[in-house]
């Protein structure tokens, strides 16, 4: 059905987004480098290609007279979720050009910010890619050239945004959200969900296909209940050892 | 390239940067961020820049630390100012966001000790072009409610309610994108994770300040043109330039010394009741968290502080500003018999500032109670300005009664004010005056203050509340005796007050109650009569014979012209009248007039009963009686017949009515 598609989508769209973001914050700082300008300009090519799709598919849905209100007011709401995303990607997208222009890589003089943070982003990027390691094959001038591809991109994408609010007669206010405050607990934040697959995310809370590595954080956990658990089998031995020797 | 124009810059800073120029230098601290981004790039050098060191928590060591002492020594080293500017510099990046702290996140100073600080990301950078949105807000408050597992803090808690009610359209976006953002988040490596939730929540404790903090990021309005920005010199400047030179030369111009004077002495006067001058007893609320200044010296209180009460010895216009001032002024002229000028006055403002839709039967109200003949609280203007007045009725608009509120300004100040200041009653108050003790707190008191400020009550509620307190003293206020003489107020018209004053004839005609229409339209300064429905009753039952009384003196009258006028604006206020019978309804002393309101008829049946003269066209036509003895301001005939003033008092009474289409209708329905 369109609805599963365009929601699948809009899913795919958002963890873009998010992981974009993430990666821009990272701009600047000690953990920016070569490979981090690639995983922006992969990232934001695959949201680049997300959006042109569900733009597609949502407005061929919207335009449709002959769906019924509650369809339409579904769609309505996916409509805002589409276009809430791509201001959040404008809005990023602008400011990595401004950052990625302030901070060159190759330039010795220029330092980055000291920020404390010095691990790599890849794995946001895979996430953000689909796919289980980034493959980094882009040249050193990456930097510079990519920011003329993002300027061209930044105009792109803005004059989508502006068809969109012309084109598409939806209302963003009438629209009733189906969350209610809070609803983000109620999903089940566990700490072992490294899905690093395809996500399925229906309305009210999100499965996740928890099919990847165990995280650090839940290794450590287990090795500390598992030493535990050893120490404790240590010391009965040890007691029914001098119970049987007295 | 931009490492040229990173060292210019530099320069130019430094050029600017003098010991003497720490306000020019917050000034562009505001103006140009980005040179406090240029010396936070050089902060970053590894051989020149400020020292770093590892962080160490329990399980994972960060790097990129730096101490306070180390930024304040550095800022003074690079800038060449001294260790105090370079503090405050360095309190101003913190402000901003550019440099968050590690331990005490909340406090956004430098402190010049071993407390930690870090370097922000570019990203959270405050730049005035990357304005905050609030869906970011949003987004981040549901992050943390994620990782907080619900337990935000109160005034989080406040704010993800608000945003939740506003926000409500995005909401679904806002929990996915939370959703997405928390679990990318996790895909990092423990120490960044933790320096990412630092840097977020340091963001955000800079944008959206917790209470009890100072932000920064205040920065006014804004604006379509920059203010700073060189104009463009063309012809139209110039002129402007032309107009405004011409116009200072043409403006009139006082003595440099009268002015001088006069500011010295302003200044000498309320220096001490300055509070950034000199010592707010008991102690600032601003500085300190304590707000019993603002208790004390609330509009209502018991005892003012002796502070106040010498504020209102320097000029009258500070006695009738403050409110509990008003209300001692008001106390002393009620024993002096002279209530009327203050109530007028207040009158008179609140005509001023009040809505436009309730103009026309504020004037009427004040005209009636004050200004008309025989009103309950006739106030004393020349005649000039009662000329004026009356004219000026006829077309009433927001200022229509500003010659009398100058006039009865003037008088309470020149005579008035100066008796108060003798009196018993102000006397009393100055004794009474407390001075309140000066408060000490320490820093843990202060500390305890401000986390225990809470807001004060909603306007909407004081305003509520004054208007309840205003009511209640409209329903008990003291019935003024009105003026000495007795032209304008026919005798009868007391025995319905309370009878504070005993003319002689005071309680021969009771049974002539003045105003029936006074009861029925109050106005907030209006008096409330004690008068009981009977007394309206036995004055309907005169006014009919007196208005035939009336209408035979007419010809008689000496001269017609002021009485035309005076008919015509009493004919407009007839016409005034009726809609405002509807207002009048609701007031709580109404219901007679709803009785009386099928009395009120339309004017027109009227109008050819009536002399053709006094026919005009107006839309606020007041009509006042003259009785032929008397000229319109008995104050200056007071040598007229009283007998004669007396006897036809009884019936004559009634002429005095201020609002004749009542009279006119009983004549109507009696007649």
């Amino acid at each position: 059905m369109g609805k599963e598609e365009c929601k699948t989508m809009l899913d795919a769209l958002n963890k873009v987004t998010a992981c974009y973001r993430h990666l821009v914050i990272a701009l600047g700082s000690t953990s920016d480098s070569q490979n981090l300008r690639e995983e922006l300009k992969k990232t934001r090519k695959k949201a680049q290609e997300l959006a042109v799709a569900n733009r597609t598919k949502l407005t061929s849905l919207l335009k449709d007279k002959s769906i019924s209100k509650e369809d339409r007011a579904e769609y309505e709401r996916l409509w805002v979720l589409f276009s809430s995303s791509m201001e959040l990607l404008e809005v990023d997208m602008k400011r990595s050009l401004e950052i990625g222009q302030e901070f060159p890589i190759k330039v010795p003089t220029r330092h980055f910010i000291q920020t404390g943070m010095t691990g790599s982003t890849n794995a946001v990027a895979a996430r953000a890619m689909s796919v289980q390691n980034m493959k980094y094959e882009a040249d050193s001038n990456i930097d510079t050239a990519d920011l003329r591809d993002l300027q061209t991109e930044i105009t792109q994408v803005t004059q989508m945004v502006e068809e969109m609010e012309m084109k598409v007669q939806v209302a963003p206010w009438a629209v009733v959200a189906k969350q209610e405050a809070g609803a983000e607990l109620k999903s089940n934040m566990s700490v072992g969900n490294s899905s690093v697959g395809v996500i399925s995310i229906c309305e009210e809370e999100p499965k996740d296909d928890e099919s990847g590595g165990a995280r650090e954080g839940r290794s450590a956990s287990i090795g500390a209940v598992v030493v535990f658990f050893v120490i404790v089998g240590v010391a009965l031995v040890l007691g029914y050892l001098v119970i049987n020797m007295s | 390239m931009q490492a040229a124009s990173l060292n210019l810059l530099s320069k130019h800073l430094v050029g600017m940067v003098t010991p003497t120029s720490r306000p020019l230098l917050l000034l562009h601290i505001f103006i140009f961020p980005f040179q406090a981004e240029m010396i936070l790039l050089e902060m970053q050098d590894p051989n020149t820049g400020v020292r770093s060191q590892p962080q160490r928590l329990v399980i994972t060591t960060i790097p990129h630390a730096i101490t306070g002492e180390d930024i304040v020594t550095w800022l003074a080293d690079r800038l060449q100012i001294d260790v105090q500017e370079a503090r405050s510099f360095g309190s101003m990046l913190v402000a901003l966001g550019y440099i968050y702290p590690l331990q005490d996140h909340k406090r956004l100073v430098i402190k010049p000790d071993t407390s930690l600080y870090r370097f922000q990301t570019p990203y959270f950078w405050p730049t005035q072009q990357w304005p905050v949105e609030d869906t970011d807000y949003a987004i981040y408050l549901a992050k943390r409610n994620i990782r907080k597992k619900g337990l935000l803090e109160l005034y989080e808690q406040e704010q993800y309610n608000r945003l939740h009610k506003w926000m409500n359209h995005k909401w679904d976006f806002i929990v996915m994108q939370a959703k997405e953002q928390y679990r990318a988040a996790k895909e990092r490596k423990k120490p960044d994770r933790v320096v990412f939730d630092c840097q977020e929540r340091a963001y955000w404790v800079v944008h959206r300040p917790p209470p009890g903090t100072v932000s920064a990021m205040d920065y006014g309005l804004d604006r379509r043109t920059d203010p700073n920005a060189d104009e463009t010199q063309t012809s139209d400047y110039y002129e402007r330039i032309m107009i405004f030179t011409q116009q200072a030369i043409m403006r009139p111009r006082v003595k440099s010394s009268v002015s001088i004077g006069a500011l010295v002495k302003h200044c000498a006067t309320y220096i001490g009741h300055d509070p950034f001058l000199s010592a707010c007893l008991p102690s600032n609320p601003w500085l300190t968290d304590d707000t019993t200044y603002w208790n004390l010296n609330m509009s209502n209180v018991e005892t003012p502080t002796k502070m106040r009460v010498e504020r209102w010895t320097f000029s009258f216009k500070e006695l009738l500003s403050d409110p509990r001032g008003r209300d001692d002024f008001r106390l002393f002229l009620k024993k002096e018999f002279s209530g009327e000028n203050l109530a007028f006055w207040e009158g008179c403002e609140d005509l001023k500032w009040g809505t436009a839709a309730t103009m026309k039967e504020k004037a009427e109200q004040i005209y009636k109670t004050f200004l008309a003949r025989g009103a309950p609280r006739w106030i004393n203007i020349d005649g000039k300005t009662m000329e004026v007045t009356m004219k000026g009725l006829k077309h009433p608009h927001r200022y229509v009664l500003d010659a009398a509120q100058t006039h009865i300004y003037m008088l309470m100040k020149k005579d008035s004010y100066g008796r108060y200041l003798k009196s018993p009653v102000f006397k009393d108050t100055v004794k009474k005056a407390i001075r309140p003790e000066e408060h000490k707190f320490n820093d843990a008191q202060l500390e305890q203050n401000a986390r225990n400020r809470r807001p004060s009550l909603s306007p909407i509620i004081l305003r509520q509340q004054e208007q309840e307190l205003r009511a209640k003293m409209a329903a008990n206020a003291p019935v003024d005796i009105t003026q000495l003489c007795r032209f304008t107020t026919p005798v009868p018209h007391f025995s319905v007050y309370s009878g504070i004053i005993d003319p002689p004839s005071s309680n021969t005609s009771p049974s002539l109650p003045f105003l029936p229409h006074t009861p029925i339209c109050p106005s907030p300064i209006s008096v409330a009569l004690d008068s009981t429905s009977a007394s309206e009753r036995r004055l309907e039952a005169s006014e009919g014979e007196g208005e035939q009384n009336t209408e035979a003196r007419v010809p008689d009258r000496g001269n017609v012209s002021k009485s035309r006028v005076a008919l015509s604006l009493r004919r407009l206020l007839k016409r005034g009248c009726s809609p405002s019978a509807m207002f009048a309804s609701l007031s709580p002393k109404c219901h007679t007039a709803a009785a009386t309101s099928s009395r009120i008829q339309p004017i027109t049946p009227d109008e050819p009963s009536q002399a053709p003269p006094r026919r005009t066209g107006n839309f606020f036509q007041i009509k006042v009686d003259i009785p032929p003895e008397c000229r319109i301001y008995p104050i200056e005939s007071e040598d007229e017949e009283e007998e004669n003033r007396l006897a036809s008092e009884e019936v004559v009474g009634t002429e005095e009515i201020i609002c004749p289409w009542e009279s006119l209708t009983q004549q109507n329905g009696t007649g």
